[in-house]
């Protein structure tokens, strides 16, 4: 510790660093690691890096990181194997989500008008993606690929996930023992499965279970999984915060005369959420990163395009740089978020 | 009767059970018809015909002539030993970071949050498959292998570790056995004393440490009890030693790393629960530092680690699934195999589901055991 009065910036720095033996020789250790990692890495990733131009002979010349590959593909990488010609509308796509999340982060936001603005805004989506009407070419869902896909799966998941996961934690708390039950079982089946096996069920399994005629394409099937995923992870989270309402709450809604639903979405509820806030935040980025796995079923996600992009025979096939590029996007979109949900835990500590 | 909240109940649960049943009779004739159409067998004798196909790195001895089920464990086995690996790999690594990233020292504390922030906010498939794709990149053929220590090397081979085998006699094992049993009898012994008379008997250590002494010597005096063996090269090829593939080392430096983030952050926040006044309180009581620690610190943080813990051991345990996007045959991969080789697929897929949930179900009911050992005992 710098004694009381020391405002001197070099002395401060100076004990951080060599304060204590044990803190001088974990400085020269770490300062000789990086001295061992840190240069050769910058070397291939910048100065023997060929960024332009965007063709394969650029890094057949160059020992370092082949970034051209990156810029030469990155429309592939983003938006998978979605026709050429019509890419402007996953770019659209993308470029709504992203906006309506940045919109959605001010807390003075929160308001009836967002859901009219995200549920108009998802039917837009739809129909930019799947086309067929309006004049737009019609693009199945076996040819989405890349960002919008893993933004659709996101978004769909959580807003179908979130509403469902209030009645079922509801459901958990029921004095009625068959529906109780029936809720225990769902959520502690599905949080004691690996997701992946979830989403072979779906890929699998429901082709089996349904007749043909019910039976969704592939891209919804593996929306179903991680719906279901989500929705027993966030019921939990709900039913968390339901637990922190004190119980006076409920006996004094019910000394009010309202019902079991008036109490639930007029008294607890609000209250309950509001708790479970930054727990939320943390299931959704959970849910962000989760979304990577859908590739293991044949959807076309971002790893997945990346990979087709590999396999192009005129070039090097640079798959660090590739995969580097595709972590940095999944790693700013849950980073963003997560800087997000901090300001959130940080705003509900001030207000009590 | 729908006038009463309990008539409501009834007719409220009654309509649940149709519609649940209503839809298991839609899936079951279905799912009957699609079988029948498909030509699709149902049955587990297929579990008793030979596997057939190989699984590159195993445990336990596997061949393809050996039948399903085998093939079926030795894949259990797979996964359970990616599982364990990973746990205590990343338990060490994410104690040591939780404790970093509160160090003073600046270097070691940024350090300590790049790699929690890459491991929080990247998907752990990204990780494993961009460690898998710069394995390729960085390591020399084995003919240049890397020699980081004795009997260890390190190429496109994979990694080579010295074997450690144990060819001790069976009566070590009674003995280990017996040992084990002592200590127990000991440790109750001396919470029967100390409740007695106040004072607890130093039975415990003096059996542990008793044990030790008489295992070690024993082992040591058998004349082919711990071998060590060191692997050998030549021609191109390591021979003997352990050796780990590209994929399985992938597997645990990939899923370490990522759960080693989350595990230091558990750790930190553990730490930072404790309040000041316990360090306080203790050291008025003139507890030396040791004691601090062992009597008053560790045991008020592992209250809040071990709930967190729990659930990051178990998603170990899931996350090892992920050994298919680099290729490691683990449990998942080996009957994705079998589903596609025997067409059993409902079978399949039911083993798959059922050995996940039993080794979920149990790792967190131990955990549970020990987290009411642990927990505050209110009065």
């Amino acid at each position: 510790m710098a004694p009381i009065g020391s405002t001197r910036f070099g002395e401060a720095t100076w004990r951080a660093f060599f304060g204590t033996p044990l803190n001088a020789a974990l400085t020269i250790a770490f300062l000789g690691f990086a001295a061992m990692i840190v240069p050769p890495f910058l070397r291939w990733a910048i100065w023997d890096a060929v960024v332009f131009p965007a063709v394969p002979a650029s890094c057949e010349a160059r020992a370092g990181a082949c970034w051209s590959f990156v810029v030469a593909k990155s429309g592939q990488i983003l938006f998978g194997i979605y026709p050429y010609d019509e890419r402007w509308r996953p770019a659209i796509v993308c470029a709504i989500i992203l906006t309506l999340l940045g919109m959605s982060v001010r807390p003075a936001s929160w308001t009836k008008w967002l859901a009219v603005v995200w549920g108009t805004s998802m039917a837009a989506v739809l129909v930019l993606m799947g086309g067929g009407v309006f004049g737009l070419a019609s693009v199945p869902t076996s040819a989405w690929g890349g960002l919008p896909v893993t933004l659709i799966l996101t978004v769909f998941a959580l807003g179908i996930a979130f509403p469902a996961s209030i009645f079922l934690a509801l459901g958990r708390r029921s004095d009625m023992p068959v529906v109780r039950i029936g809720c225990v079982l769902l959520i502690e089946t599905v949080r004691g499965l690996p997701l992946l096996s979830l989403l072979f069920v779906a890929s699998i399994m429901l082709p089996l279970f349904l007749p043909d005629s019910l039976l969704p394409d592939k891209f919804v099937r593996a929306l179903v999984a991680l719906t279901i995923f989500a929705a027993a992870y966030l019921a939990e989270v709900v039913r968390g915060g339901l637990q922190a309402v004190p119980k006076g709450q409920f006996e004094g809604a019910t000394a009010l005369g309202l019902g079991y639903w008036s109490t639930h979405f007029l008294v607890v509820l609000p209250q309950a959420i509001r708790v479970s806030i930054p727990a939320l935040a943390n299931t959704i980025i959970v849910m962000v990163k989760n979304t990577s796995l859908v590739l293991v079923v044949g959807i076309f996600d971002l790893i997945s395009s990346g990979k087709a992009a590999l396999a192009d025979p005129a070039w090097p096939s640079p798959s660090a740089e590739t995969y580097l590029f595709i972590g940095a996007l999944y790693f700013a979109l849950a980073f963003a978020f997560a800087r997000f949900a901090d300001f959130l835990e940080r705003r509900g500590a001030n207000a009590r | 009767m729908l006038g009463t909240a309990k008539g409501r109940a009834i007719a409220i649960q009654v309509l649940v059970v149709a519609i649940a049943a209503a839809a298991l009779y839609v899936v079951g004739t279905a799912t009957a018809a699609n079988l029948k159409a498909k030509g699709i067998p149902l049955g587990w004798d297929f579990l008793f015909r030979p596997a057939g196909f190989q699984i590159a790195e195993t445990i336990l001895p596997y061949s393809p002539r050996d039948p399903n089920w085998w093939a079926a464990i030795v894949g259990i086995a797979n996964s359970l030993f990616v599982s364990v690996l990973v746990v205590v790999f990343a338990s060490f690594l994410g104690l040591a970071i939780g404790i970093a990233r509160l160090s003073p020292n600046p270097l070691v504390r940024g350090t300590a949050r790049c790699w929690v922030e890459i491991a929080r906010n990247t998907p752990v498939i990204v990780l494993l498959i961009f460690t898998y794709s710069i394995w390729w990149k960085l390591l020399p053929q084995s003919t240049e292998a890397w020699h980081l220590a004795p009997g260890t090397h390190l190429s496109l081979r994979g990694l080579v570790l010295p074997a450690i085998r144990w060819e001790g006699a069976a009566w070590l094992w009674w003995m280990a056995l017996a040992w084990i049993v002592v200590v127990a009898a000991a440790s109750r012994i001396a919470a029967w004393r100390q409740a007695a008379t106040g004072v607890r008997p130093p039975f415990v250590l003096a059996s542990v440490a008793g044990g030790l002494l008489m295992l070690g010597a024993a082992a040591l005096s058998a004349s082919d009890g711990i071998v060590v063996e060191f692997a050998e090269y030549r021609r191109g090829n390591f021979f003997g030693g352990w050796q780990i593939t590209p994929e399985l080392t992938t597997i645990l430096v990939g899923l370490t790393f990522y759960t080693a983030g989350f595990i230091g952050e558990i750790v930190r926040g553990g730490i930072l629960a404790i309040p000041r006044g316990q360090w306080d309180a203790a050291r008025a009581l003139s507890l030396r530092r040791g004691q601090i620690y062992r009597l008053v610190v560790v045991p008020q943080a592992l209250r809040a680690i071990v709930p967190p813990l729990n659930s990051q051991y178990i998603n170990v345990v899931k996350n090892s699934t992920l050994a298919i996007a680099v290729g490691y045959q683990d449990f998942m991969t080996v009957m994705g195999t079998v589903i596609n080789r025997t067409s059993h697929a409902i079978e399949g897929i039911v083993m798959i589901l059922g050995v996940f949930l039993v080794l979920n179900l149990a790792l967190s009911s131990l955990m549970n055991w020990y987290n009411r050992r642990i927990a505050i005992v209110e009065r």
